[in-house]
């Protein structure tokens, strides 16, 4: 993992906050490890990370944003604080596109703005002005501020947005999909106790808010880390769920309306193939998570079961897919109502 | 795929109709995104009757985002949100339907090159999850036209397909109208071509769509005396040849929508419910909808006439 | 992953340390007609960069504490603008007219290698380095400032658009240097220009700005030190400024190059360059890894070098042409 900067001359951080935009990366086929650190040279004298073990994995070099306004809280104190945002992008297998924004908040700061270069100098730390609530802004980050409020998912888009405008993009996904959104906040733990995840939370269609507690001193950029791949991860399920919610199978009822120009190929084959060909191979929960916190995913393993229910997404598309490769005859019989 | 929904003139139907394909789309399961690109009068959040989802979302419309002061339109789960009964109970195996309006209370803005970035971004991002994106455009030779056409020609989308739909009423100064806006100068074809598009590929890209389009062999009309009948019969044969002389002939023309007073006035989604229990709306009209939206991505209606 | 039996070393950042002095000390920074205008132009300017140059040392000595500082001294010679003469006929012009005035140059540098050093891109490295000062009221949505190449020590006035349809322009507003004490000194700096090809020429403030960070034994390209010195094989110089290395060490037993601080004598002309070096370096992130290695070594020294690598740099501006 990138150390963090002059982690010295800060005080410890109480709050750790970010937010991760996961898609699929538009393009017909993966990009290889190669083609894959092209995409993400975001600056010219740092380079890429690069890992074939356990599966392909890319990392960008973090980048940062300056912010200066309030930070979102759910009491409604406004405290203004100042710093910067660290981001990064990843690609799993040439195939998943991750951009990760984060940074930390110490318990306190200066009642006033300092030169610029004091922030430059501690990457990814945000310095509230006065005592920062941490709880409330913690909650406050997890349901999104208002208007003028720091949004760090935007410094997460707006890397997006810059790699999605690279070139070597043919914008040709082999599947419709959505891209979502993961929030995190990670408190202090109680004294002595280790890492826990207090709460997983589907929220709306795209968001997910992760509430962590983690041990003083913990790594920010080892949560982000950790958050990137239960978001990796949570991406997978909802898409391949998204995939097999959409298609009608068996022979029963017909949809409302036939989709148009539908009727030549079976749509089972040609929905569920995709994921066969780029989403089944990528599931490898905890790949590059740090040690100490790894064991946050059997909170996830045991309820609700991310890879029992991946388990059963996978078996369910290759029943479907060998049942299609029975001869047509024998496939329609279907038991009688 | 990408629908480029235009007309030279107001009055088209040209908002209503495009939103009813888009719901038609989404009814056989597609993923369909409405986006609203008529910057003079953005007003798809009313065909969709989502009136209180845009509150609140006044600055958050894709005149802000176009503009660049914030980083993502907001986007309305027309299913969700609709306040229409009918819409509100999504019906099984239907597919996404999503409204990306404009500001309320926007206006024609001219564009630039970094509107234009933002406007491949966006369209782009929508490629990646949807099935169909309906785009509405602003009436006439606009920005709205201008930008679209640079953006579908710029190398990004290269991959992109894209078709257009040029909605006109059926009367002679809308034919000449809307030939004018694809044909003449400054149109969509020359214009295109300008901004590096290869002509063959636009001209074979542009169907016609006519709209409010009386129908003599309609019963609504059978009550009429022997001379109004001929006399309709008359003028239909003239506006064809018209339409032939001015290149958007039939065999340009994707569908027709019938003359029908629900698309006029209220100006919002045709429901089965509005044909078969209330019976407010048109049989034909419904089905006139279902097929142009079946042949929007039909290859026997496309290609070089 | 720290007791990871298996390890792959590119997936693993690492960064090298450089040797450092206490102060790089610049003799000048002299331009092709500086040159041009004779060895009269030369002498006059050692002879006044002599008296500063012993404050700067007794400054340096009394900073270290009593124990003898390393300082090392140095020269820029632009051959990035114009091209004039050959190293050949000028370093040894320069050379003497040092000797004359009593200082000794250990190391010589051209300016070119702060756009370019062998085949790195130095300066755009720099530049993708930029992280802009937010104006209160930034929440994450400004843009980078690699879009436009102009830097900025505040907030600009809003550019005049055109406005929607029906709606009022915008008013006119004064920029606001973001630190401003009450009044603004608002400053915007041109990072680089380019032509009609796309090539671009760097600014000579934000070259300016890569010789600081230098000198700092701040720069990195994936974790190797940058601009480290090539010894002088002795003999003449070569007739062409592109074979002479980008930065040569002229004095064998001279202290390292990089040093924790720099100082400068310069003629005050130079007052604006610096000006925007030093907003350009007050939004430049550099390498972390390097700045913790020198934070560490200096605070081991028992001379801590401030947070901020502006900070780090200190100027003697001379009444002169």
């Amino acid at each position: 993992m990138a150390g963090p900067g002059v982690e010295e001359s800060a005080p410890s951080a109480v709050l750790a906050c970010g937010e991760i935009r996961t898609c699929l990366l538009p393009t017909r086929q993966a990009l290889d490890i190669r083609a894959a650190a092209q995409l993400l040279g975001l600056r010219a004298d740092e380079r890429v990370l690069l890992s074939e073990r356990p599966n392909l994995y890319a990392r960008s070099p973090d980048t940062l944003t300056g912010v200066d306004c309030p930070l979102p809280s759910a009491n409604g104190a406004r405290v203004r604080a100042v710093g910067t945002v660290a981001a990064r992008a990843a690609l799993t297998e040439g195939r998943v596109l991750q951009t990760s924004a984060y940074f930390r908040l110490p318990a306190t700061g200066p009642d006033q703005r300092r030169p610029w270069g004091h922030y430059l100098v501690r990457p990814g730390v945000l310095e509230p002005f006065g005592k920062l609530p941490h709880e409330a802004v913690a909650q406050g980050v997890l349901d999104g501020g208002r208007p003028g409020d720091l949004d760090v998912g935007l410094i997460a888009d707006g890397l997006l947005t810059r790699l999605l405008r690279h070139p070597l993009l043919d914008h040709c996904p082999p599947l419709r999909s959505r891209p979502t959104r993961l929030r995190w906040a990670a408190l202090p733990a109680h004294p002595g106790d280790g890492p826990t995840l207090e709460r997983f939370t589907l929220a709306e269609d795209e968001l997910r808010t992760v509430r962590l507690r983690v041990p003083e001193g913990t790594d920010s950029a080892e949560i982000a880390g950790l958050c990137d791949d239960l978001a990796l991860h949570d991406w997978l399920l909802t898409t391949v769920v998204r995939m097999l919610d959409g298609i009608a199978l068996g022979s029963g009822a017909p949809p409302a309306r036939t989709r148009p120009g539908a009727e030549d190929r079976p749509a089972v084959l040609t929905t569920l193939r995709p994921a066969v060909d780029h989403l089944l191979h990528l599931w490898m929960p905890r790949a590059r998570v740090a040690a100490a916190l790894a064991p946050l995913w059997e909170a996830l393993e045991e309820r609700p079961g991310f890879t029992r229910q991946w388990r059963t997404l996978v078996q369910r598309i290759r029943d479907q897919l060998a049942l299609h490769a029975v001869p047509a005859l024998y496939r329609e019989v279907e038991p009688a109502p | 795929m990408l629908v480029f929904a235009a007309s030279d003139k107001g009055g088209t139907g040209r908002s209503v109709t495009s939103a009813n394909l888009a719901y038609q789309r989404a009814l056989t399961g597609d993923h369909v995104a409405y986006v609203d690109f008529d910057f003079g009068s953005p007003t798809a959040a009313a065909v969709f009757d989502v009136p209180s989802a845009m509150r609140g979302a006044e600055e958050r419309g894709l005149h802000s985002y176009l503009e660049g002061e914030i980083a993502e339109p907001v986007r309305i789960d027309v299913w969700r949100q609709t306040e229409h009964p009918l819409l509100r109970a999504r019906p099984n195996q239907s597919g996404r339907l999503v409204l990306l309006p404009g500001d309320a209370g926007g206006g024609e803005f001219a564009t630039g090159e970094e509107a234009l970035e933002r406007c491949i971004d966006l369209l782009l991002r929508l490629n990646g999850e949807f099935d169909l994106i309906v785009v509405d455009l602003s009436a006439g030779r606009s920005y709205a036209v201008d930008m679209v056409l640079a953006a579908t020609a710029h190398p990004r989308m290269r991959n992109v397909p894209f078709r257009w739909l040029v909605f006109h009423r059926w009367t002679r100064q809308h034919v000449i109208a809307a030939a004018g806006l694809v044909h003449k100068a400054h149109g969509i074809i020359k214009g295109g071509v300008e901004r590096g598009h290869d002509e063959d590929a636009l001209r074979a890209a542009i169907r016609f769509v006519r709209a409010a389009v009386p129908d003599p062999e309609s019963p609504v009309w059978a009550q009429g005396s022997p001379a109004q009948a001929a006399w309709m019969q008359a003028c239909d044969e003239t506006l064809r040849r018209l339409a032939a002389e001015q290149r958007i002939g039939d065999s340009v023309v994707l569908g027709i929508v019938p003359l029908e007073p629900i698309l006029q006035w209220r100006e919002q989604l045709i429901t089965e419910e509005d044909v078969l229990s209330t019976q407010i709306a048109n049989k034909e009209t419904l089905e006139a909808l279902e097929e142009i939206a079946r042949r929007l991505t039909d290859d026997s209606y496309w290609g070089r006439p | 992953m720290t007791e990871a039996v298996f390890r792959e070393t590119t997936a693993e950042p690492r960064t090298q340390s450089v040797p450092l002095s206490h102060l790089s000390l610049e003799l000048g920074h002299l331009y092709m007609e500086d040159f041009e205008a004779g060895p009269r132009r030369l002498r006059e300017h050692f002879a006044q960069v002599g008296p500063w140059v012993a404050a700067a040392r007794a400054a340096a000595e009394a900073r270290a504490g009593g124990r003898r500082p390393r300082i090392s001294t140095c020269f820029l010679i632009d051959d990035y603008f114009t091209r004039f003469s050959s190293p050949a006929e000028l370093v040894p012009l320069l050379l003497a007219e040092a000797d004359r005035a009593g200082l000794e140059i250990d190391y010589l540098a051209r300016e070119s290698g702060c756009a370019v050093t062998g085949t790195v891109p130095v300066a755009q490295a720099v530049a993708a380095r930029i992280v802009e000062s937010p104006p209160p009221g930034s929440y994450g949505n400004r843009p980078p400032a690699a879009q436009t190449g102009w830097l900025a020590n505040g907030e600009r006035s809003p550019v005049a658009r055109a406005p929607q349809a029906m709606k009022p322009a915008a008013a006119w507003q004064p920029p606001q240097e973001t630190a401003a004490r009450r009044h603004s000194v608002f400053l915007d700096v041109e990072l680089w220009s380019e032509d009609a090809d796309g090539r671009r020429t760097w600014s000579c403030p934000f070259l300016a700005a890569v010789w600081q960070l230098a000198r700092l034994g701040l720069l990195r390209a994936e974790g190797e030190p940058l601009f480290t010195p090539d010894p002088h094989p002795g003999g003449d110089f070569p007739d062409d400024w592109d074979e002479l290395p980008s930065l040569v060490r002229l004095n064998a037993r001279a202290d390292p190059f990089a040093a924790y601080r720099t100082c400068s004598v310069l003629p005050n002309r130079f007052l604006p360059v610096e000006h925007a070096v030093r907003v350009v370096l007050d939004q430049t992130e550099v390498d972390t890894a390097a700045l913790r290695q020198i934070a560490e070594r200096s605070a081991h020294e028992g001379v801590p070098v401030p947070d901020s690598v502006a900070d780090r740099v200190s100027y003697v501006f001379y009444a002169g042409p």
